[in-house]
Parts: C-alpha cells; structure tokens; sequence
C-alpha cells in the first residue's frame, strides 16, 4: 500500500464528502479524488456510484424539479413526464407541478438563502394525477403528490378542482419538506399544527412573491380556486379571517379558530393540525400587516429563522411565540418594530411573548427586587 | 364471512374536513356489494393489523378507518394513503367514492 492511502485514511469519509459538496472548487475535487480512490481501495462500488450521484447532483447545480404521472393509479413516484429544463407539456398538472415548485424554490433560495427542501439541493420531485377522485395533495416524506380533485363525479356535484390549481398548495407541501428537515415539527397536536401553520405561512409568502403583493394587497386564502363554483368558499382557509373561508351546505363551515380561547381538541385530524393552525396562522398575519410592505421581506424572515433554528419536534404555540420574538430581536434589534410587530401579531391570538431583554418590566418585578425578596430585605410595597 | 354493515370515515388531509359513510351491504346495487365483498375477502380484511400507519409522518395525508360488522363482530382498521397495501386501494377508492356521494342529497 502506497503511503499516501494511508493519510486519506485520517479522513473520515463523511468529513469528506461535506468538503465535496460544500467546500472550493479545488478542495471539492481534491475530496471527490481521495473518496473514489478509498472507495475502490476498499471494493465499496456500491458507494462510489451513491457518491457520485450525490456529487453530480450538487454540481448540478440548485433548481432541479422531476414531474411524475401516476396515472391514475397509487404507486409513486410514477412515470418521468418533465424534467428541469424540459419544455412545457401538454398536460396543465404537470406544468403547474413544474412552475409552482419552481417559483417556491425561488423564494426559499432568493429571500432566505435556502437551497431547496434540506438546503443542499434536493431533487423536488412531485406526481400528478394520483389515484381517482382524489381531492387532496400531501407530503409524504420524500415528495410532493397531488390529486385531480373529484373529478370522478357529475360535474354538478364536483366540489374540488385539482390540487395543483392552486400555486399555495404546492409551496404548502413542499414546506413540510423544509420542516421535515429543519425543526422536525411532530404531526400532532400543537407541533403538528404549528407544523401546519409554516406550509400555510409560506404557501401565501410564495403567491404573494409570485404576484408581488403587499401585505395589504394579499387575500390570505389558502387554496383560492381549490373549490368549484358548487360550494360557497372562497377557498380552503383564510389566515386574514380563520374560520370565513366556507360555509357551504355540503362542505360545513371552516372550523378554524382565530385565538386561543376558541382552541379546538379533538382526536381527529392528528388532533386537529387543520383546523387550530388558525392560531398562528392569525399571528402571522397581524404581524406581516403591522409591518406592511412585502411580507416575505420582514415577517417571513423571521418565522423562517425560527423554523429553521429556533423551533424543535415537540414545541408549541407559545414556544413559537416565544422564539418569533427572540429571532425578531437577533435580526432587527431588541425592541424594534418588527419585534413589537410580532408582540402584537401573538397578543392578537392571546398569547403573550416571553422573550425578556426589551420590555420593563412590570412594578415590583425587577430582577434585583427579586434578589432582596430573596435574601430578606424586600422594600416595602409601594 | 357475511358482512351487513360498514363503516367508513376519512379524516386529515389539506382541508382537514371529516366525510363518513355507514353502508349497509344489502342496500346497495348487487354489482357494487358483491365487488366489496370480493375485496374484502382477498385482502383477508378481519386479519389485518388494527393500524396499517406509517411510522414516519406524512403531512395532509387522509386517514381512514374502516370498520366491517359480521355476525361474529366487528373489526376496524386505520389506515393513510401511502400506508395502505395495494390490494387496498381499490377498497379506499370504492369507499371513498360512496362517502363523497353522498354529500350531495
């Protein structure tokens, strides 16, 4: 064995491969070299050929959507029908599929610096057209999968167009991506709606980038043109008015609370991730409107850096509260108008923010009173 | 196996909305019960696990729970989408489709 095999050996491979994907272009060559000669060294075809997917992958570059057809049936991913680069189809789904998974990639690369779902490029793969009168998409963990609405009915009684109609949808689900990835939000309870309500938040932050809206400017539904002309809604949820979206005679009325007092439990819905993802929806909201402008620029900053860094599995709507203060305040500044904007955008939905430092405190609250109570020596009360 | 009754619901999903459905199998086109029942028996359904879920979490997933009524009892299984073998599928999809008839009355 020559001499230098055994130096690349102090490198671990892992440590390796970071510095192939992640490191200058002569540090990345020199890492993909030793891999491939450890790699044969050892007989790990297998994980040559893994890595050099992986690699290729990278330098390939950041957007790179796949579009799948399912045909109707429930295998996924299903069969290629575009690739990145590709010309537009025929087949609208498929299209929508491509733009809409496009132009999220664009905001979470643009705004946030992200470079796609785990922020090292992932392929964004997507299937249309999933089973038969499927009235739903969802995220199962690797991609994105949309259904045709209940196209399988009388046109009379359809009250779902195709999922990806709606370019929020699509952000919705490929924002679970980046939470799967980011603050692992659980899908129960609290963390699951609070999981919820970041694919709503940045759903409409992409459709507004698309539109260029302002705050103001922006309707805040979540799934505007999802329903057919038989309901009477507007779309799926509304983040401006939780609970306004539908009140229809065969759908119901939009169960979605607007505060905490009005929290909904139930055992339905992973404990209804849904439906009390109005909370924070709202939150979200007053804040963005409280700061005009773009909301994507200020608000979505800083419940992006909270998603990302801030947030944990099992957290909940005041640790959000919490933690959307704390990141207003390392990025704008204690006390800033954005900090007081999300103060007041969680003090709409009743919870109010614990992130210490920028408030005074209240009268007989302070710190160095506590220590006198503390030691015997409390001054007396005012 | 003589099935009389069963009961469909599905939960979850983007819009989180409830639809159910309780069949009665001899209240339904002789076609459509006997496709049912034919799925019923090769998916061998009163031996399925009570929670066909995946471990790992799938956003905006439908759950559903079907329950089958015979004369000896009843057995009920939870399932997701991606979570459900493909012999189920079609079950799902029959299922699904009498319970979003039905919303329109």
């Amino acid at each position: 064995m020559h001499k230098h095999f055994s130096v690349n050996c102090f490198i671990p491979p892992h440590i390796l491969k970071n510095i192939a994907t992640k490191g200058t272009e002569s540090q990345k060559n020199l890492a993909i070299g030793t891999l491939k000669i450890s790699a044969r060294m050892s007989g790990q075809r297998q994980a040559l050929a893994e890595f050099a997917a992986a690699t290729f992958r990278v330098a390939g570059g950041g957007k790179d959507r796949v579009i799948y057809d399912a045909r109707n049936g429930a295998s996924l991913p299903g069969t290629v029908v575009r690739k990145e680069g590709d010309a537009s189809v025929a087949d609208v789904a498929v299209n929508e599929a491509y733009d809409g998974s496009g132009i999220t990639y664009d905001l979470f690369n643009d705004m946030y610096q992200r470079n796609s779902i785990d922020g090292n490029g992932m392929r964004l793969d997507s299937t249309v057209h999933y089973r038969r009168g499927y009235d739903n998409a969802f995220w199962d963990g690797e991609q994105m999968v949309y259904g045709d609405g209940d196209e399988d009915l009388p046109v009379d009684e359809r009250l779902f167009n195709r999922f990806t109609a709606a370019l929020d949808v699509i952000a919705h689900e490929l924002t679970h991506g980046v939470t799967q990835f980011e603050a692992k939000l659980t899908y129960s309870q609290q963390p699951g709606a609070l999981n919820e309500s970041m694919s709503d938040v940045f759903g409409s932050l992409v459709k507004q980038y698309k539109l260029q809206q302002t705050a103001t400017e922006a309707d805040w539904i979540i799934g505007q043109g999802l329903l057919t002309e038989n309901v009477n809604g507007v779309g799926i949820r509304s983040m401006k008015a939780p609970g306004t979206a539908y009140d229809d005679p065969v759908l119901g009325k939009d169960p979605q609370p607007a505060h905490m007092k009005d929290y909904v439990n139930t055992i339905s819905d992973n404990g209804g991730v849904h439906i009390n993802s109005g909370i924070p929806n709202y939150a979200f909201y007053v804040t963005a409107v409280e700061l005009g402008g773009y909301a994507w620029e200020r608000a979505g900053k800083i419940w992006y850096a909270t998603l990302k860094d801030k947030l944990t599995a099992n957290s909940r709507f005041q640790d959000c509260a919490n933690m959307t203060y704390r990141a207003a305040g390392e990025l704008y500044g204690a006390g800033s108008i954005e900090q007081q904007a999300v103060q007041k955008g969680w003090a709409e939905v009743g919870l109010s923010v614990d992130g210490g430092g920028t408030t005074t405190p209240p009268d007989g609250g302070g710190c160095l009173e506590a220590l006198f109570r503390l030691i015997g020596v409390a001054p007396a009360k005012r | 196996m003589h099935v009389e009754r069963i009961k469909f619901e599905r939960t979850g999903g983007f819009a989180g909305m409830r639809i159910a459905k309780d069949l009665k199998l001899d209240d339904l086109p002789d076609e459509q019960a006997d496709s049912i029942m034919e799925l019923l028996e090769d998916l061998d359904f009163e031996e399925l696990p009570e929670k066909l879920k995946n471990e790992k979490a799938m956003p905006d997933q439908f759950t559903y729970t079907i329950t089958v009524e015979t004369k000896k009892g009843e057995h009920t299984v939870t399932t997701g989408d991606a979570s459900a073998p493909e012999k189920m599928q079609e079950l799902l999809r029959l299922l699904d489709r009498l319970a979003r008839t039905r919303k329109k009355q």
